[in-house]
This record gives structure tokens, sequence and C-alpha cells, in this order.
């Protein structure tokens, strides 16, 4: 069941997720995702406008996204691709047309954390930084939550909360700092402040 | 030009358009538009508008099927929504629920 070949003919236009098990051909227009196929074949008529994940990618028509296989990507001669490629073992034939990173080898398995730092460095930063803000909300979640109207008003903090009045000064710089990271901030500086919070 | 096939264990979440046959196994849920004949085979499961030339189902299809020429439920398919179409047959053990519009 699971080996049927499936095929999208020429003159057949698939707009959506496609989830496949077992093997793909794809020889009409497919406009979405592909995902989970053991083996995807694009044939020289097929014209893919979307990301496409299997085990094994055989190319020979045109594909505008990223092709990850979790063994090979292959582009025949014929085959247009603009978009990303990213497998263990990787072959463009003479003829063939790429335009877009390629990555191959053992660290290919895991293709998007390489590939996003490289294309744009702030999202990646930004989200580490995320991290570390949730982690610093987690490690002491009654100091954050207590001392958020602490800046604007400091006397009213220390008379409806005595036992956290110590706190507060402490912690105060660090939730100053925190909403930092989120407005996009110089990048040596957030890191810098990264590092401050994991010590 | 050639078949359309949706095998088993394909599911997809949109909309199918064809100018030539159509044969589902798989999963569907959308919409199908063929210009040919449609299949819906035994285990099939369509949660889809369908409209095409003619339609036999043979598995489970929850939407409303319009054909141009004929549409035919098979034994053991299901069928729930509304069939436009010139001709029905519903065979021995089809479950069909919904309203026909043979153009009368």
């Amino acid at each position: 069941m699971a080996q049927a070949t499936s095929i999208i003919a020429a003159g057949t236009v698939i707009r959506g997720r496609i989830r496949a098990e077992g093997d793909l051909e794809i020889h009409g227009h497919v406009e979405g995702s592909v995902s989970g196929a053991a083996s995807v074949t694009i044939g020289a008529e097929g014209l893919v406008k979307s990301d496409v994940d299997a085990e094994s990618v055989i190319v020979s028509g045109a594909v505008a996204g990223n092709l990850r296989g979790t063994e090979r990507v292959l582009l025949e001669d014929g085959a247009r691709v603009v978009g990303d490629v990213s497998a263990p073992s990787i072959g463009i034939r003479p003829g063939a047309k790429l335009r877009g990173r390629v990555a191959t080898g053992a660290g290919s398995s895991a293709p998007e954390a390489p590939r996003k730092p490289a294309v744009a460095a702030k999202p990646a930063v930004q989200a580490s930084t995320v991290k570390a803000a949730q982690g610093s909300t987690v490690k002491r979640p009654p100091a954050v939550a207590a001392p958020s109207p602490v800046p604007t008003k400091p006397s009213v903090a220390p008379v409806t909360r005595p036992a956290a009045a110590v706190a507060p000064r402490k912690v105060e710089p660090t939730v100053k700092r925190a909403p930092e990271p989120v407005v996009p901030v110089l990048q040596k500086r957030t890191k810098k402040a990264v590092k401050r919070r994991a010590r | 030009m050639a078949a359309t096939v949706i095998g088993p264990g394909i599911t997809i979440e949109g909309e199918v358009s064809s100018d030539d046959e159509v044969i589902i196994g798989g999963t569907l849920r959308g919409k199908l538009e063929a210009e040919g004949a449609v299949t819906i085979e035994g285990d099939a499961v369509v949660e889809a508008d369908i409209g095409a030339q003619s339609v036999a189902i043979g598995g489970s299809v929850i939407g409303n099927v319009t054909a141009a020429e004929r549409v035919d439920l098979l034994a053991g398919g299901k069928l729930i929504g509304d069939v436009k179409a010139s001709r029905l047959t519903i065979a021995d053990g089809a479950v069909f629920k919904g309203n026909v519009d043979m153009e009368v």
C-alpha cells in the first residue's frame, strides 16, 4: 500500500498540501507543499512551486522551492531549480540549471539550522534572545511579574510588597533589558546580553 | 495524456484540477475538478466537491458531485452530498445521503 506510486499527470494542477507515503511522480503543476514521500520524481513537464521534502528527489522539470532529500537529490539534464537544495548526497547532471544554495554531506540532514544564519542573521539572533528571555522568565517568574509596574512607580513596590523589596532592585535592570532583544537591536549587544544572562 | 493517480498513502489538502482522468485511492480534502472521468477507489476518502465528466464512487465521498455525463455509486461506495448529473446509478450496497438533480 505504502509503496504505491502516485502520478500527477500533465494537465493536472494541485494547489495545496500533499503528504505522501510511497512514490510520487509529478508531471503536472503543483503549488503548495510536498512532503513525506519515499521518492518524488518531477518529470520534464512538471512544474512545482513548493518545497519538496522526501527521501529522494529526482528533478527533470522546473522547481521554484527548496528541495530537501533525506537520502539524495538528483537534478537531471533539463532540470530548472530556483531554491535551496540539501541532502546527504546531491547530483547535478550537465544541463541542469540551479539557482540557490547547496548543502550536501552529513551536516545537511538538518539543513534549516545552518542555512538561516547565513541568509538572515537577525531572525536567528532574535530567536536565541527570545529563548534567553524565556529562560529568564522561567527562572524567576514571580520576580518578573512583580517588578513590571515598579519602574514607573518605584515607591509603590516596597509598600505593597515589603518582602520582595530587595529582589526588585537586582531584577529591575534585567527586566528593563529584556524587551530590547525583541525589538531589533545591535547584534553584538544582544549577544553580550545573552552571555551575561547565561552567567 | 495520462491519468492522474492519487494513490493510497497520499493526502492532499487543497485543490486538484485536471484536464484528464483522475483516480483517487488516497485522501483528498478540498476540491476536485476534472475534465475527464474521476474514479474514487475503495479505500479512498474524499472530502471535497467534485466536478467531472463522469464520476465513479467506490470509496467514501463527502461533498457535492456534479458530472456532465454520469455518476456511478458502486457497491461499497459511500456518498454524503448532492448529485447533479443526467445519469445516476446506485449499486446495491452503496450508501447515499443527499439530493439528486437529474436535470429533468
